[in-house]
Parts: structure tokens; C-alpha cells; sequence
């Protein structure tokens, strides 16, 4: 059961409209993307008196994603709001990519008139059906009364326990109908009561466990950051002295300068990160799932490895990989209890570590994540990553896209602070960078947002960059234009023998990206010659007042290394093309 | 033996069946039978769900399935007694 403060304005009379908005006002919304419609016209009407900030997105997918911005920023819930039909069918990718991630994201929609409902009518779509696959809950609304509720609990639920996307789709004659604010003051689900703290019984067994063991690595996932649990985090690694790895979603939780840090494990993650899951002895596992893309072929994945796998979602326990120690709780409640709890089981048996962290520490300096430069002369794609992360600092909260861009900007920005880095894991939405980097900055206007982006991404949704410009939203975005879709080109180069069907997009001749970002209120800057990019790169952070794109237009056939080819063993990772480490000069 | 007869307690809210039914199906579950009915309370449904296994785990189909928040409770029909889901899988009632 959570409480809730409850508005001056309950009781007072008003249409479902209204008490729409004095719900998103009671749930402390301070800003939202969206476009209106038809259906959700009547909601659009008190908008325009609210105190809350409204954005007017280009597209609605704009708004899904820039609330996911926002609200991996902020760590609050981020809103959208759409009209029924394709209006809301538009918001299906972000609420997907939301469930992805777990994100804490409201869509509120309109919908036809309840009397409507099912006849097929006009903009009529069944979008609570659609959505169910993929929303943490969804509610559909056809009496003004139940607005309040329904919206109060939707930020409840979509906040608590495992974040998720949450929509609600409001009836056209609910929004217009006459009736009394009522906004609850307590929210009880009877089928839904997320477990915060976790069993004593399961930390201590975890401490035992872990006192016990010769290789342990942990393994860090996107839930530490969503728990707030960085602080908490660095200590425990401090009393165990352990090697640490972060998943695509889980960098920034801890510091990459942290010697004991060995990146990034997965499919595109470091020698040292996979190997260290590989042979590990126990795997601690903090707020990540085992995802494909992290294990591997599951059956060789970390075979001999004893696992803890703490999360808030029991679901996730024993999904893909069997927990020999649950632990069921806030992240933040785990690794607090668990500090004292491993320094107590320390103090009774304490392996020495030295040997298994040397040997990981040798896999780190023997196996960077690295490049070479283009033979040509050309821009490298990596470098162009490389120095507007070191350009821009640590503080800067960068965005991206999906594709190669996404892989070296995971691997080749160095990431000190959580919620630094947003990306689209579990989904891998291309199009998610610049509107996320819209969100972001809404959500955090002091910072410097560059979205990393690609030249086949940026073409799905810079439509955004129109919003960003009118609405003094000024962010950078960097276009890695490889004139090419990227990542598949490297699988058709690796796995279809350089037959490239249908992936090249020739986007150094059309569009003339900084034309186009002129046309559309922004400033459009272009680097081509290694020469230009650290002068290029701060003339874009000198311009502050207006959004930024710089066309880099780089060597098109760099490709993401490591590398463990889908469906293959972590044990077969590649360092270059047909180059395995030299595991014999290894000792492991 | 892998067919298990589960009994679920859901509200009573328009869209819970496709809520349950949909989910078995994302997630490849195998849906024998499927029963729903009234309680005493008009706000809460009883389902009671024949489920084939057939390679998923039990633990993982009642994990999935209480993560919906229209699920108010599960148990377990064996032999005519109940068994609450509490005691295979410490905490997944939260
Ligand atoms: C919406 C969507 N469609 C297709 C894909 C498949 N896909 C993954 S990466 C990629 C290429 C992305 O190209 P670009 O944005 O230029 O980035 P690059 O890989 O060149 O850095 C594609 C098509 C996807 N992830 N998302």
C-alpha cells in the first residue's frame, strides 16, 4: 500500500478532462511529450492552463522516447500522451523498448467514445490489446470517476518494484463527461506488492557464498542503476576486492576508471569482461538477467560458476540461468544489507583473490578494447567517439542509437556516473537516440547531451530536432556516417561473404545532413579529415543556445570488436576477424 | 509429471482473460484447460488453468504469471488439496 498526497482540488467539481490533468499534476508530472487528436482533444484543453510543461513532439514516437529519456535521467516516471489510433498505435515501439529496459514511462492515450468501442469507428484502435504483450499494466477508462485512480496508480505502478511502461486509454465521453476530483489517498493492489527487503536467510547465505569463493566476478546490470545503488555498490566492491563488469545497461554504475573494472561483458564487450564470466567461480549478479547477449550459447556459459542473482523481479530468478542463491529485493536494501553481512563472513574465511584478479588484471592490459586507424587516412569512427567523450567529460550524458555507434560509444567513452549513458538494450530501437537526448536534456538542462547517432538511425527520427530548436532544447548529435546500415553490413560481411543486399544508404550524398539540420533550426557543422575533429568537436560544445549536428563522415568499413557471433560460445569470442586471443599465453 | 492444475484468483476486470490467455501464449506455455467462474467477491474471478509444461518449469509459468498485477493469488491443485505456490519458490507471492 502506498499513501498519497492528496490536491487542494479533490472534491471540487470539474469534467474528466480536468481531472485528468489535476491527476498528472497530483502525481507530480512537472513535463510531458506529446500530440494531440481527436479523442484526446477534450485532455488538451486544461493542458493548456496546467502548470505542467508540455512539449509538442513531431511524432509520437518522438514523445515515447523522450520520456524514456527523461526518465532514465531523472529516475522519475516520464509521460506521453497521444490520440487514439495511429496516434497511440505510434507510441507501440517506445512502450515496447520501455518494457525492454524497465523503464518507468505513462502513456496516456485517447480513445473513441466508450459507445463506439468495438464498432470499428473512426482512429479506433485496441491499443490496451496491443500494448499487453509488452506494459508492466495497462488500464483503459471508459467513466470520468475512475480517472483519478486509474492514473494514480499507474504512476505507482510504473515506479515501483520493477520499473516499467504503464498505459492508460482514456474514452473520448470519460474525458468530457461531468464529474467530482476524487484523487486517492491510498493506492492498494491486491495483486501487487513488490518485495523491497530482502530476506535475512538469502543475504547471509550470499555473504557465506561469497567468502567461500576463489573466482568471483560481479556481474553488474542496469537494475543497480535504477535502485540508485552506485554508492552501495562501490563499498561492497571495496570489502571484497573483486573484478567488477557492466552489461550495455548497467554502464555508469560503476566507475570505468576503477582498476578492479573490466568493462563490458556480451557480444560486443571486452576480453577481460567476457572471460571473467566465463571462468569465474561465482557469479554475483546485481540487477541483470542473463541476457542473450551477455551468456551466449547458454549451456557453455560460465560453467563452473556458482550463481547469486539478486533482483527485485522474482521472475527473472532462474529464467535463463539457475540461482544457487536468490536474494529478492531493492538492489539498494540488498547491497546495504549484504555490506555488513560479507564484511562479518570475511572476518571468519578470507581466499585470497590475488591470483584470479592478476590474472583477469593481465587479460585487461593484454586486451584493451582498441582500433586501428583506416589505412586511407580517413576519419575513424572510433576516434570521432573516442574524443568527444574525452572532449566533453565525464558529466556529459550521452545518447545513442542502434548499430555500431552504439557499441563503440558503450566501449569507447569512459562512463564514471550512472544515468551518463541511455541506449535501447533489451529492444535495440534505432531511432531511439535523438529523441532520447531530447528527453534527457528536458530532464537535466545543465548537463551537455550528445546523442551518439547513427546515419540510418538519425533518419528515423530527427524529426525531433524541430521540437529541440523551438523549444530551447538544445542538444548535440553526432551522425557516425558510414553511409551504411552499419552493424548488418558487418554481419554480411562476416557471415554473407561481403554480399551487402540493401545496406548501403549513400548518406554522404543524400540528405546533406547539416543542410538539413540548418532546415530544421539547428546548427549543421561536417568533419571529414582527422585533421578537423577536436576543432570540429568544440565548436559543437561551444554553441549552446541551439541544437547542434555534425555530420562525421568517417571511414565506412570499421568494424565492432570483440566480438561473439550470435548463438555462438563466449569462449569463442574474436578479437579481430578470425583472431582469437592467445589464450596459452594466459594462465586462467 | 508435467501437467499442473493451477487455481488463480484475478480481478474481475474486463480484459483478464486475454491478460492470462495471451501471456501462456507469448511465452509458449501449453493451456490444456482453462476454466473461469465467479467467487463470492463480484471484484475477484477464480481461474483454474490445466498446464502442459512440456520443458518450462513450473516455478517459471507461476513467476510470469504473478507478475501480472490483475493475479491476485495462486495455488497449486494436488490431488484435490491445495497447495500454496509460497512454498516451491521462496517470495514470488510479492
Ligand atoms: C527499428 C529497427 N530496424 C532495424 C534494425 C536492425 N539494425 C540493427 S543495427 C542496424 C544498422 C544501423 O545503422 P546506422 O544507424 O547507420 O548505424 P551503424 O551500425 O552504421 O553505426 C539495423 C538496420 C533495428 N535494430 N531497429
Amino acid at each position: 500500500m502506498a499513501t498519497q498526497h492528496v490536491p487542494t482540488a479533490n472534491g471540487t467539481a470539474m469534467n474528466g478532462a480536468t481531472s485528468l490533468v489535476k491527476s498528472l499534476e497530483a502525481a507530480n508530472v512537472d513535463v510531458m511529450f506529446g500530440l494531440p487528436g481527436g479523442a484526446i482533444l477534450p485532455a488538451y484543453d486544461p493542458i493548456f492552463d496546467s502548470t505542467i510543461r508540455h512539449i509538442l513532439v513531431r511524432h509520437e514516437q518522438g514523445a515515447g522516447h523522450a520520456a524514456t529519456g527523461y526518465a532514465q535521467v531523472t529516475g522519475r516516471a516520464g509521460v506521453c500522451i497521444a490520440t487514439s489510433g495511429p496516434g497511440a498505435t505510434n507510441l507501440v515501439t517506445p512502450l515496447m523498448d520501455a518494457g525492454m529496459d524497465s523503464v518507468p514511462l505513462v502513456a496516456i492515450t485517447g480513445q473513441v467514445p466508450s459507445a463506439a468501442i468495438g464498432t470499428d469507428a473512426f482512429q479506433e484502435a485496441d491499443i490496451r490489446g496491443i500494448t499487453m504483450p509488452f506494459t508492466k499494466h495497462n488500464f483503459l477508462v471508459t467513466k470520468a470517476e475512475d480517472i483519478p485512480r486509474a492514473v494514480a496508480e499507474a504512476f505507482h505502478i510504473a515506479t515501483s518494484g520493477r520499473p516499467g511502461p504503464v498505459l492508460v486509454d482514456i474514452a473520448k465521453d470519460a474525458l468530457q463527461a461531468q464529474t467530482t476530483f476524487n484523487w486517492p489517498s491510498k493506492i492498494e493492489l491486491a495483486g501487487y506488492n513488490p518485495k523491497i527487503v530482502p530476506d535475512n536467510q538469502a543475504i547471509a547465505d550470499a555473504a557465506t557464498l561469497i567468502a567461500q569463493s576463489k573466482k568471483p566476478v560481479f556481474y553488474v546490470g542496469g537494475g543497480v542503476i535504477k535502485a540508485n545503488a552506485s554508492k552501495e555498490l562501490a563499498q561492497l566492491v571495496e570489502i571484497l576486492g573483486a573484478p567488477v563488469v557492466t552489461t550495455l545497461m548497467a554502464r555508469g554504475a560503476f566507475p570505468d576508471s576503477h582498476p578492479l573494472h573490466l568493462g563490458m561483458p556480451g557480444m560486443h564487450g571486452s576480453v577481460a569482461a567476457v572471460t571473467a564470466l566465463q571462468k569465474a567461480d561465482l557469479l554475483i549478479t546485481l540487477g541483470a538477467r542473463f541476457d542473450d547477449r551477455v551468456t551466449g550459447k547458454l549451456s557453455t556459459f560460465a560453467v563452473n560458476a556458482k550463481v547469486i542473482h539478486a533482483d527485485i523481479d522474482p521472475a527473472e530468478i532462474n529464467k535463463n540461468k539457475f540461482a544457487d542463491v536468490p536474494v529478492i529485493g531493492d538492489l539498494r536494501e540488498t547491497i546495504t544489507a549484504l555490506i555488513p553481512a560479507l564484511k562479518a563472513a570475511l572476518s571468519k574465511s578470507q581466499p585470497d583473490l590475488t591470483p584470479w584478479n592478476n590474472s583477469m588484471l593481465k587479460l585487461k592490459t593484454s586486451y584493451p578494447v582498441g582500433y586501428t586507424l583506416p589505412d586511407d587516412g580517413s576519419l575513424s569512427p572510433q576516434a570521432v567517439i573516442e574524443r568527444i567523450g574525452q572532449i566533453s567529460g565525464t558529466d556529459t550524458i550521452f545518447t545513442s542509437g542502434v548499430g555500431q555507434h552504439q557499441m563503440w560509444a558503450s566501449q569507447f567513452i569512459s562512463y564514471e556516473h550512472p544515468r551518463t549513458w541511455l541506449n535501447s538494450g533489451g529492444a535495440g530501437t534505432m531511432g531511439y537516440g535523438l529523441p532520447a537526448a531530447m528527453g534527457a536534456k528536458v530532464g537535466s538542462p545543465d548537463s551537455t547531451v550528445w546523442a551518439i547517432d547513427g546515419d540510418g538511425c538519425f533518419q528515423m527520427t530527427n524529426q525531433e530536432l524541430v521540437t529541440c530548436a523551438l523549444n530551447n532544447i538544445p542538444i548535440k548529435v553526432a551522425i557516425i556516417n558510414n553511409e551504411s546500415l552499419g552493424m548488418v553490413r558487418q554481419w554480411q560481411t562476416l557471415f554473407y561473404e561481403g554480399r551487402y543486399s540493401n545496406t548501403s544508404l549513400e548518406s554522404k550524398r543524400v540528405p546533406n545532413f547539416p543542410m538539413l539540420a540548418e532546415a530544421m533550426g539547428c546548427v549543421g557543422l561536417s568533419c571529414e579529415r582527422p585533421e578537423d575533429l577536436d576543432a570540429t568537436i568544440e565548436k559543437a560544445m561551444s554553441i549552446n543556445d541551439q541544437p547542434v549536428v555534425v555530420d562525421f563522415r568517417v571511414h565506412r568499413d570499421a568494424m565492432v570488436w570483440p566480438m561473439v557471433a550470435a548463438g555462438t560460445s563466449n569462449d569463442e569470442i574474436m578479437i579481430a576477424r578470425a583472431t582469437a586471443p592467445d589464450w596459452d599465453s594466459q594462465e586462467l | 509429471m508435467s501437467i499442473h492444475t493451477l487455481e488463480v484468483l484475478v480481478e474481475n476486470e474486463p480484459g483478464v482473460l486475454a491478460r492470462v490467455s495471451g501471456l501462456f501464449a507469448r511465452r509458449a506455455y501449453n493451456i490444456d484447460t482453462l476454466v473461469v467462474g465467479p467467487t463470492s467477491n463480484p471484484e475477484v474471478s477464480k481461474m483454474v488453468i490445466q498446464v502442459n509444461l512440456e520443458g518450462h518449469s513450473l516455478e517459471q509459468v507461476i513467476a510470469q504469471l504473478d507478475k501480472l498485477i490483475s493475479v491476485i493469488s495462486i495455488e497449486e491443485l494436488v490431488d484435490g488439496a491445495k497447495k500454496p505456490v509460497k512454498d516451491t519458490q521462496p517470495d514470488y507471492q510479492n
